[in-house]
């Protein structure tokens, strides 16, 4: 497991960061969230606490035999549960992985909170702790039981690949390790590589905290990508 | 931003989304955060759109995904796993 931070600091007061998280897809820079879905919505019986579920849609792009391998689609979700808290003046919001969360599972934690001194500042705490899974035993399981269900009766071809998608998949697996450490790195250098380019306030909360899940899921995917 | 608005995952519920989408996003500014609000209007509008959506999530098949995901980190412990270490 590896847990990772980010703070930053916005230009606007929180309550209108509060109401561009729920308008800041489609934008410019998070092309590859093609979809946010609202599940359930609860306000508590004070009025001041709203709960939200949402699921995130993004594009993926990994080889169509894995995806049929480990069961997703070229969509891969995230859900998001967020809560407004009026009384501490607080936007939490808490996500995480659906697709391939046998394999790997990114937790991540974003909370929004006005500034301690000026009030038309809003500070933005990130917190994610990932997670992998799936050792080479669990993985060639589940290629045994797709191979069985895919070739059926005809057993020679359905051991050909076999054979072949377990090569690949040893020689990848062994970069696994590898490509979380890179994406780690990534993920701790990112604050220096933000530059803002723009005053626009649904831009700049975007460049600042585009969900880790999503901004890194190339690098997710990669590690599980053994195509190429 | 302006009137651009996100898609829904099932594009058969996108528009349903925008109507809810519009609702919601006029109650949230106008009413919750001046803390005028009781209640989480908008009612006819979400109902026809989650009706939607809960058909569209057990025909595109995450449905069993995110039952997991909420058992794991429960709605009302704000998205918090209950299992965190």
């Amino acid at each position: 497991m590896r847990l990772f931070q980010n703070t930053q600091e916005f230009n606007y007061p929180w309550d209108q960061v509060t109401a561009a998280n729920w308008r800041k897809y489609p934008n410019e820079v998070s092309t590859h969230v093609v979809a946010v879905d609202v599940l359930r919505r609860e306000l508590d019986v004070s009025g001041t606490r709203l709960t939200s579920e949402r699921l995130i849609t993004c594009k993926q792009s990994i080889p169509k035999w894995l995806s049929t391998l480990i069961g997703s689609s070229n969509k891969s979700f995230v859900r998001e549960v967020s809560v407004v808290d009026l009384n501490t003046k607080t936007l939490t919001l808490k996500s995480c992985n659906l697709t391939c969360a046998h394999l790997l599972k990114v937790y991540e934690t974003v909370q929004y909170m006005p500034h301690h001194s000026d009030l038309n500042k809003t500070c933005f705490r990130q917190e994610a702790q990932i997670t992998a899974y799936a050792t080479i035993s669990t993985l060639c399981n589940r290629i045994e039981e797709w191979s069985v269900k895919r070739f059926g009766e005809n057993a020679s071809k359905g051991r050909q690949g076999f054979d072949s998608v377990l090569q690949m998949l040893s020689t990848n697996w062994e970069q696994r390790d590898k490509l979380v450490d890179e994406l780690s790195t990534k993920v701790a250098g990112t604050v220096d590589e933000i530059i803002i380019t723009t005053d626009n306030l649904i831009k700049e909360t975007e460049l600042k905290s585009t969900s880790l899940i999503s901004r890194y899921s190339k690098q997710i995917q990669r590690a599980f990508n053994f195509g190429n | 931003m302006g009137n651009v608005m996100s898609a829904s995952f099932a594009p058969e519920c996108t528009e349903l989304k925008h109507e809810y989408d519009n609702c919601f996003n006029q109650w949230y500014s106008e009413k919750f955060l001046k803390g005028l609000s009781m209640e989480n209007e908008c009612s006819k509008q979400w109902y026809a759109y989650t009706t939607c959506v809960e058909a569209a999530l057990v025909k595109q098949g995450i449905k069993p995904a995110l039952d997991e995901a909420r058992k794991e980190a429960p709605f009302e412990s704000g998205g918090e796993p209950s299992d965190s270490k």
